[in-house]
Order: C-alpha cells, then sequence, then structure tokens
C-alpha cells in the first residue's frame, strides 16, 4: 500500500525546488505578458496602419462615372455600388494629374484602367504606401459592382434593378445531422479544428517538456548518489509517484498562472483599449473601434480568439495533461532509471514520444479535415490521444467518447505507472554500463539485479 | 539480550553468482558491529537487503525481534557507500525533507537537525546551498541526516571515508554518543583502526560467507601466536637464558638510553605469558611486558586467504 505522508513530501520536494527558481519565476511571470503583448501589439498595430483612404479612380472611358449637373463634379452612375465605409472614399477623373500632384492633393492610391477593362477585367492600383489588403479587398468589391453595374446597362435590355432582382447566389448553412433526428448548426470546422490544435501543439510541448525534466532530474538522482538515500525511506514506486505528480503539479502550476496572469493581462489591455487610454497613442490613425472585442474580430488574425470556447478547452487540456503526463512521466522516469547520463536517456525516449509526434503531425492534418475517419480510433488510442481529442473537442465530439477516451487513458497510465515502478525500482540502483530497452523490459518482467 | 538485527541463513546470487551463501549472524542491543570483507565479498548486498532495496533469495532477517517489514527498515538509519545530496537544495532545507521521509514532523525535524548541527559545528551552513559547501562538510550533513530521527538501528556503510583526520574524529565520536545512548550500530568499512577503536564485535565476510565473526577482543585474543613485548635493564645474555625453551627470541636491541633494551619474543605454544615474566623477573629488570595482539587487519587478511586456500582446495 502507498504511503500518502511520504509522497506528499516527495510531492513537495519537487514542486518546491522548481517553482522557486528563478528562471521558472520569470518564465511564468513573462509569458502571459508577452502573449498579451503580442495580441495588443497585433491590434494596435493594425489599427495603426488602417489608415483612411482616399481613392482616385481615373474612368478614362466614363464607365461607371458621370458628370453631376449641379456640381459639375464626377459621380458615381451606380451610388450604390460604393456604400459609405469608415476609411474608404472615392473620387472620380477622367484624367489624372501626375502622381506627384495627386499625392500631394491627399489621394491615398489611384485606380487607372481603360476602355478595355468590361473584356480584360484588369486595372493598375497605384499607390505610395499600400493601402493594406482589406481597403484593397473592398476597393476590387466596390469597383467590380460597378463594372458590373456598367456592363448591364451596356449589353443587355435590362436595367439595374431588374438585374439585381435576377441576380441568384446560393448560400449553404452547415447543419449537422444526428441520429435522434435533431439537427445542430454545423460548419468552421477548420477554424475550430485551428483552435483545438493549438491546445494540442500546447499539450504536446508541455508533455515533451516535462517528461524530460523527470527524465533529467531521475538521472540526476541516480548520479548525486541521492536515490539509495531516498529508497531507504521510500518505495521506489512511491518515489516514482511522488516524482511524476510533484512535476506534473509544476506544469499545472505554470499552466492555470499563465491562465490567470494572461487574464489579468487581457483584462487590463482590454479595459485600456475600451476607455481610449491607448487610442490617442498611435500615431495617423482615422477612427478605431473603441471596443477591443470588436477590434479583435475586425482581425483575422485574432478573430480565432473569440472563437475559442475557452472553459471547454481549459478542462479537457487538463484533463487530458493529467491523463498523459501519467502515461508519459511514467516512462521517462523508467527510461531514466534505466540510464547514466541523460544524453543517453534523450535517445531512448526518441520511440516513446513516436505516438506523440505521430499524433502531432495528424493534428496539424486535422486542421484541413477535421472529422477525418483516423481522428476516431487515434483519440481513443492512449498514448495519442491526448493530442487528438482536443482537436476534436474543439470541432465538436459526443461526450461518451470524450469519457471512453479519457477513461482508457487513465486506465493505461496507471498501469504504466505500475509497470515503470517496477523497471524503475530496478534501474535507479543500477550503475552497470548496460542499458536500452532489452534491460528495461527485462526489469518489467521482474528480473534484474 | 535481544538483538537490534537477526540475519539468519540469507542467501543471494544474481544469476549464476552466489553473492550471499548462507550469511548469519547479529547485532546486539547497543553494540557496534563492525562488518568487514574485501571488496566483492557481498557487503553492500547484504546492507541492500537488510534496507529492502534488494530481494534476498531465502534467509531471515529479524529487526528488534520482529520479522522484516518495511515500517521496521523506515526506523533504520542508514548512510549508503555511495551517497549524494541535492545540489540546488539548501542544506538545512533538504535534511529536514530527509528527517521527514524517516517520518518525523516538520518542527521536531528543525529541532533535532538544530541540535546536531551545533554538536558537529556545522550551524553556520543551514542556509547555504550544497554546492557551495565542501565535500568533508558535505559527509557531515549526510552523517546528520542519517541520524536526525534517533533510530534504534544505524547502518553504516564506510562512513569515514572522505574525511580529513580532524572530521573523522568528530564522527567516531558521534557514533561512540550514540552507541553508549543505546543505539545498535553495523559499520561497513575498510578502515581497520576505527574498527579496533569502535567496534565491539566483528563479521568478516568473504566470497558471501561469513568467516570469521565474533567480540572484536576476544578474536584478537584467539589470533594471539605467543607474541610478547618485553623492555628490560640488563644483560642481554642473562635475559636470552632466562628465555630458555620458554619461547623464541625474534629480536632485540642494542643498549639504548638508561641502559634499556627492548626485546620481541614468540612463546612456545601453551606457554602463559606469567610463566615468562616469572623467569625474565630473577634475570633481568623488566619494566615493560606488552602481549601483541594481532590487528584486526592481519586477521582480515587471515581469514581472507584461508578462504581462498579452502576454495582452491575444493
Amino acid at each position: 500500500m502507498m504511503r500518502s505522508g511520504l509522497i506528499g513530501a516527495v510531492i513537495a520536494r519537487e514542486w518546491r525546488t522548481r517553482v522557486f527558481k528563478r528562471s521558472f519565476l520569470i518564465g511564468t511571470l513573462l509569458m502571459p505578458f508577452l502573449a498579451v503583448g503580442l495580441l495588443a501589439g497585433t491590434i494596435l498595430l493594425t489599427q495603426a496602419t488602417d489608415t483612411t483612404n482616399v481613392v482616385l479612380v481615373e474612368d478614362a472611358p466614363g464607365l461607371i462615372s458621370r458628370i453631376d449637373q449641379a456640381s459639375g463634379q464626377l459621380v458615381p452612375l451606380c451610388p450604390g455600388c460604393f456604400p459609405e465605409r469608415d476609411k474608404l472614399s472615392y473620387r472620380f477623373t477622367r484624367e489624372a494629374p501626375a502622381d506627384s500632384i495627386w499625392l500631394e492633393e491627399g489621394y491615398t492610391v489611384l485606380v487607372e484602367y481603360d476602355g478595355s477593362v468590361l473584356q480584360n477585367r484588369a486595372g493598375y492600383l497605384v499607390y505610395d504606401k499600400s493601402p493594406g489588403s482589406a481597403a484593397k479587398r473592398n476597393i476590387e468589391r466596390d469597383l467590380s459592382k460597378a463594372m458590373e453595374h456598367a456592363r448591364v446597362l451596356e449589353s443587355t435590355e435590362l436595367d439595374w434593378q431588374a438585374y439585381q432582382r435576377l441576380k441568384f447566389e446560393l448560400k449553404l448553412i452547415d447543419r449537422e445531422a444526428n441520429d435522434d433526428g435533431a439537427r445542430l448548426d454545423g460548419g468552421g470546422e477548420e477554424i475550430r479544428g485551428s483552435i483545438g490544435f493549438l491546445f494540442s501543439a500546447l499539450l504536446f510541448l508541455v508533455l515533451a517538456v516535462y517528461g524530460g525534466m523527470i527524465l533529467r532530474s531521475v538521472v540526476e538522482e541516480k548520479s548525486n548518489r541521492v536515490v539509495e538515500v531516498l529508497i531507504s525511506a521510500v518505495r521506489p514506486e512511491e518515489l516514482l509517484l511522488g516524482k511524476v505528480i510533484g512535476m506534473g503539479a509544476v506544469a499545472l502550476t505554470q499552466l492555470v498562472a499563465w491562465s490567470v496572469l494572461s487574464t489579468l493581462a487581457f483584462s487590463a489591455f482590454q479595459f485600456a483599449f475600451d476607455s481610449g487610454a491607448l487610442g490617442s497613442t498611435i500615431p495617423g490613425q482615422g477612427e478605431v473601434p473603441t471596443d477591443l472585442l470588436t477590434a479583435m474580430a475586425e482581425n483575422d488574425l485574432t478573430a480565432i480568439l473569440l472563437d475559442i470556447n475557452w472553459g471547454l478547452m481549459v478542462i479537457s487540456t487538463i484533463g487530458y495533461f493529467i491523463g498523459g503526463y501519467l502515461l508519459y512521466g511514467s516512462i521517462y522516469a523508467a527510461v531514466g532509471g534505466s540510464v547514466q547520463s541523460e544524453q543517453e536517456g534523450q535517445a531512448m525516449v526518441v520511440p516513446v514520444i513516436m505516438p506523440l509526434m505521430f499524433a502531432y503531425i495528424v493534428g496539424s492534418g486535422a486542421i484541413a479535415n477535421p472529422e477525418m475517419g483516423a481522428l476516431t480510433w487515434l483519440s481513443w488510442f492512449p498514448l495519442t490521444s491526448p493530442v487528438i481529442m482536443l482537436v476534436r473537442v474543439a470541432v465538436g465530439v459526443a461526450w461518451w467518447e470524450v469519457a471512453l477516451s479519457w477513461a482508457l487513458l487513465m486506465v493505461s497510465a496507471r498501469l504504466v505507472l505500475a509497470l515503470a515502478g517496477r523497471a524503475y525500482r530496478h534501474g535507479v540502483l543500477h550503475t552497470g554500463k548496460s542499458s536500452g530497452w532489452s534491460l528495461l523490459f527485462q526489469w518489467i518482467r521482474g528480473h534484474g539485479s | 539480550m535481544t538483538t537490534a538485527l537477526s540475519i539468519a541463513q540469507l542467501e543471494k546470487s544474481y544469476g549464476t553468482q552466489r553473492v550471499l551463501n548462507g550469511v548469519s549472524f547479529d547485532v546486539p542491543q547497543g553494540s557496534i558491529v563492525g562488518l568487514l570483507g574485501p571488496n566483492g565479498a557481498g557487503k553492500s548486498t547484504l546492507i541492500r537487503s537488510i534496507m529492502g532495496i534488494v530481494e534476498p533469495d531465502a534467509g531471515h532477517i529479524h529487526l528488534e525481534g520482529q520479522p522484516w517489514s518495511r515500517e521496521a527498515v523506515r526506523g533504520i538509519g542508514y548512510l549508503p557507500e555511495e551517497r549524494g545530496l541535492y545540489k540546488d537544495m539548501r542544506v538545512g532545507e533538504q535534511a529536514v525533507y530527509f528527517a521527514r521521509l524517516k517520518g518525523m514532523a516538520k518542527a521536531d525535524a528543525v529541532h533535532a537537525l538544530r541540535l546536531w548541527f551545533e554538536k558537529l559545528e556545522v550551524e553556520g551552513w543551514w542556509d547555504k546551498k550544497v554546492s557551495d559547501i565542501s565535500k568533508g562538510m558535505a559527509q557531515k550533513i549526510q552523517f546528520i541526516c542519517t541520524v536526525v530521527h534517533n533510530p534504534g538501528l544505524l547502518i553504516l556503510d564506510e562512513p569515514l571515508s572522505g574525511f580529513d583526520p580532524i572530521n573523522a574524529r568528530s564522527i567516531i565520536d558521534a557514533v561512540r554518543s550514540l552507541a553508549s545512548e543505546g543505539t545498535s550500530i553495523l559499520l561497513s568499512t575498510h578502515d581497520m583502526p576505527s574498527v579496533e577503536r569502535l567496534c565491539d564485535e566483528v563479521v568478516m565476510l568473504d566470497r558471501g560467507k561469513v568467516v570469521l565473526s565474533g567480540g572484536a577482543n576476544a578474536l584478537r585474543e584467539e589470533g594471539w601466536s605467543g607474541q610478547q613485548d618485553v623492555v628490560f635493564k640488563g644483560n642481554h645474555i642473562a635475559f636470552t637464558n632466562a628465555l630458555g625453551a620458554l619461547g623464541h627470541l625474534d629480536s632485540i636491541s642494542e643498549e639504548a638510553a638508561g641502559g634499556q633494551h627492548r626485546a620481541h619474543v614468540r612463546l612456545r605454544e601453551g606457554v602463559p605469558p606469567s610463566q615468562l615474566l616469572q623467569a625474565l623477573s630473577g634475570a633481568v629488570e623488566v619494566s615493560e611486558f606488552v602481549k601483541i595482539r594481532p590487528t584486526m587487519e592481519s586477521l582480515f587478511i587471515q581469514a581472507v586467504d584461508r578462504t581462498a586456500v579452502e576454495s582452491s582446495e575444493v
């Protein structure tokens, strides 16, 4: 029977010696601020570069503009084709002046085309500084609609309103079919798959890094000869469990600290952004959304963050971290006990982390096709489920599958922990030159020194 | 008298190699027993079997009269030959950790450790990192970690290795003091002078077998081969004549300061030293008459040589 008091003492030592290390504290404190800083940088930089564009359209063939009799100015033939936009406005001319002149007059972009534009569908976008991809998309969209208007007028007997009525665009809305006949909102699998993969990648990284730390710690205890003193007071299995849990607690501490600090840092940034405190510091900006969440939604890079079901993903990540960590951490510890140096151990764990790496690669492929069949099996297989199931959780999966997969993972972890304990028991006191998987399996079978 | 540790017919093999071959001995309560043997004799395997690190193939171990149990082992103070400390921990924090693994409450551990740190004059090192202290200092800390929980049985494997003579003396004093307070001690060492100074009994192992065991004084007495040192004043021819057929004169020194001679003689078998002293006293003036008993080292070598001969004959 395991003695919880002793295991607790081992856990406390592993936790204290690592959590109170300067490198851990710096890494834990800095990371959330770096992450939120990166987000803030992305938003603010986007806002800063998202300047107002005044577009001069050189409509030489007179396809989309006409002279307004009242003002004597050129105005669009189809005013509805140029909706009012915050940072985009148009002026029309039949002949543009030299570049230096229109630039000096305050225009930021010049659009040029000739009479063949309706056939070859191409023109030029001239600028001194790029208007940005979003502005370019809007200019293309507006001018295409105006050209379409021109073609309708030129080549058919229909008027524009009639054409608009006849024009047909089919929109397909995703719905997922269920056995019970209920249909759920679907779609967005790729985005959700990407989100799941982000968490999978994080888990892969944490499992690999902290597994490596267990290995290093076991090798260190062997090389500095502490282990024999420990083994006289604590059973090898208890020591192994204490180590794995202690190191896992360090990882959880870091994950929880990152979550809390990131939330605090994000809230602080949101408060500063929403209150306008940051707005005035951005040079050259026009109208900026006063709401951070709106600003994030308008940015392709940050919009994905708003799609994450943070509660579900964080709970799933922690659940699969616990199972995956017990499983892989035990193997790392057993390997650490069987080798004499960290380098030797790193070479030996390569086949161990292969399933994890395979899962990571499959997980990255699942972004494009998050519902491929192999994912189901891999999300139940304990060696790959910690990484794969997170992708499926993000996309959407039946609860019983998650429960089954997690139960299989925990049962396997318990089994591996017991086997690793056997190998560890023999291994930690083994100081011979020989090592390797055959020796490890020999110890697992109960043979050896 | 109850025994702190009783080993009976212990067997252990690694593959075809038999490392322990029917080892039996006792460690009486409050005594210091020296465990001697050449490298590879099976000492470490024996100790590891007692500590439950290695599982013996056969035989019995009793602790305090009770069959071996993991919980009883936890009460033993064990200083292994290959020992170390966590380099990235502070000395005091680490000592408390080891004490807690031995079942002590934190407050009790800190109190007991402070006393031991003071006793071994390392109190200034409590907050130092292990990586900042000398090897000798680390050895002292390891010794303290071994004894802090006031164990009834102490197993020390080469406790003096790595110590300078001054620090070795402080450890020897500490071991003596523990024994006088009733702690039973099994001391495995190659350091014969420390065995002679400390041990009440010795057990000599060779090739997995006990080749010699018993009280340290009794063994030396048994191993006495009639050698005697005599310091006398007078004519050395008179001395030789008085020795006569009682023994053989190995050597005699020239006349030294004060007209004294030192002679080394070997008595014939069955001749008691008192008979020689009586014979010499009538011929010369005897100022010193010392029985030369064998050292533990010579007993050790003799026992090992004897086993080697016996095994070659088999």
